[in-house]
């Protein structure tokens, strides 16, 4: 099975701390290309700590990230994005900044840039508001623009942090159907849920964080809350039937 | 009429150093503004303020060496500006605070440390002169210097302008990308010291920073897309810079404070008439809607 899947991204026994506290040991493990991967675990488990572990933000205790990802095509969507809702910029600017990581400082767009550009917010249904400033999004648009801008950069590498929080569920839709898309082709995907019917439709593998450990296990396990971690899982998805000890 | 406002404009343009501070003023409206600009949307136009003082101990070291040159003034406030940015930056990434506590701290020590120097080696005229501008002093050593150093900032910001748009947009994407991160931010601090030695130049260390701010805050107002803002803060720029250093002509006012009074009062006109967030806009809207739902 293993041979059968090639993986990008692997965690050699890593050992991640923030403030001198370890918050996750002995993380060993792969995530397959071109699959969606569910991390989940309860408040404080570890998951942004994980992420940034694997984007390079955080440099490990022990073990390693090993990435074959170039950094041009890693693609990361926090919680809470430090982005400027007043700054003057547009929806159809803020896609075309995808092309910037691989593109350079000093060469102009061409045709085939804003073409694929407007390819991409059509696929994302933001055609209409391309000429229209960040700050008068709803939440969902914005964050269908900012899925816009990791298309442009052909993102082989796409983490998101709760990416369906506070969003309308016309866009969970559009933003789930993208996507599986973007997995087809090939892209790693790692996603941080909380709802367990997203899990279900979206996720391909779970992470389970606990007790600063981190298990792989399968939909259905926890579905069906088979696996040895599945308790842990569906509590920290607030599955009903399920008791904190 | 006609003929008098023609010569209100013209007139000062008869003396050589009326033509050099034009010419100064607008070398630093050219860059100012658009540095300005990238502060207030960086969130640190406060910092860019702070730095302006912060050049002073340099400037005041020349001028204890070298006596009131413009051009060795302008060198020490620039290695000042650099060493004060270098100070900040290795604070903040030490103690784990934020830069501008750094620089609020750095720069009121670097400001009373500048006008002991001055004030031990000079006289209260020399110390006016740096702390309020001479742009009427610029001779043509100086005004090199300031053509080159505009050219220098010019020809940075088009290297590295999309980098600090997308620095002040989301640092998060830029850090990822890793390899511009820092570099973006230390060559864009580099800037705008250069553009501060500049601006001392015309404005003095108190008010330097004022052609960079104020243009910069009043284009919020009248323009939602980037492009436009630059445009509009450098246009109101090259206007306040020289109509600031007519009025001061004609009616014996200092320079430095008359332009940056006038950029003031374009802020002002900007907040009350501006189309994007101005008081008459958001005083109308609410009126238009209520006449609308009547008609309805």
């Amino acid at each position: 099975m293993e041979a059968q899947h090639a993986s990008r991204l692997r965690l050699h026994d890593l050992q991640l701390a923030q403030a001198n506290r370890t918050v996750l040991e002995h993380v060993e493990g792969r995530f397959r290309d071109g699959a969606i991967t569910a991390l989940v675990g309860a408040n404080g488990a570890g998951k942004s700590t994980l992420i940034q572990g694997i984007m390079g933000m955080l440099r490990p205790v022990r073990g390693r990230v090993e990435c074959s990802v170039p950094k041009e095509r890693r693609a990361w969507l926090p919680q809470q994005l430090a982005l400027d809702l007043t700054f003057p910029m547009s929806v159809e600017e803020l896609v075309m900044t995808g092309c910037w990581p691989s593109h350079g400082a000093l060469t102009g767009y061409c045709a085939r840039h804003y073409r694929r550009g407007r390819e991409v917010m059509a696929r994302l249904g933001i055609s209409h508001l391309a000429h229209r400033p960040l700050g008068e999004l709803s939440g969902g648009q914005r964050q269908r623009a900012l899925i816009g801008r990791t298309l442009m950069q052909e993102a082989e590498l796409l983490l998101l942090d709760e990416p369906f929080a506070n969003v309308d569920v016309e866009t969970v839709d559009v933003l789930m159907t993208v996507l599986r898309d973007m997995a087809a082709t090939g892209v790693t995907i790692i996603v941080v849920l909380h709802d367990m019917e997203q899990l279900s439709r979206l996720a391909d593998e779970v992470v389970v964080l606990n007790s600063g450990h981190a298990e792989w296990t399968s939909v259905e396990s926890i579905a069906r809350g088979q696996a040895s971690v599945a308790g842990t899982a569906r509590l920290s998805l607030g599955i009903p039937g399920v008791r904190a000890c | 009429m006609l003929d008098a406002m023609l010569w209100w404009f013209t007139a000062p343009l008869e003396y050589t150093f009326m033509r050099r501070a034009v010419v100064a003023c607008l070398a630093l409206s050219l860059t100012a503004p658009v540095l300005g600009v990238l502060l207030t949307l960086r969130g640190m136009s406060l910092m860019g303020e702070a730095l302006s003082h912060a050049i002073l101990p340099g400037v005041a070291v020349a001028f204890m060496l070298a006596g009131f040159s413009l051009p060795a003034m302008m060198l020490g406030g620039v290695a000042a500006g650099f060493v004060t940015v270098a100070v900040a930056g290795g604070v903040t990434q030490f103690s784990g605070l934020k830069e501008d506590a750094a620089m609020a701290s750095l720069f009121l020590v670097a400001m009373a440390g500048g006008v002991l120097i001055v004030t031990r080696s000079g006289n209260a005229l020399d110390l006016g002169h740096v702390l309020f501008g001479t742009v009427l002093g610029v001779d043509n050593a100086t005004l090199l210097l300031v053509a080159l150093a505009g050219s220098l900032i010019l020809a940075g910001l088009a290297i590295a302008f999309r980098a600090l748009v997308m620095e002040a947009l989301d640092p998060l994407f830029l850090s990822l990308q890793g390899r511009h991160a820092g570099w973006t931010h230390a060559l864009f601090m580099m800037l705008v010291v250069l553009n501060l030695v500049v601006g001392f130049q015309t404005l003095g260390t108190l008010m330097a920073a004022g052609l960079m701010l104020l243009p910069a805050a009043a284009a919020r107002y009248w323009s939602q897309r980037l492009e436009g803002m630059l445009a509009i803060a450098v246009g109101l720029s090259l206007v306040t810079s020289v109509m600031g250093l007519l009025v001061s002509y004609h009616a014996e006012l200092p320079t430095g404070p008359s332009i940056v009074l006038l950029a003031g009062l374009g802020y002002g006109v900007s907040i009350v008439m501006g189309p994007c967030r101005g008081l008459l806009v958001r005083y109308r809207r609410p009126l238009r809607q209520e006449a609308m739902r009547e008609r309805g």
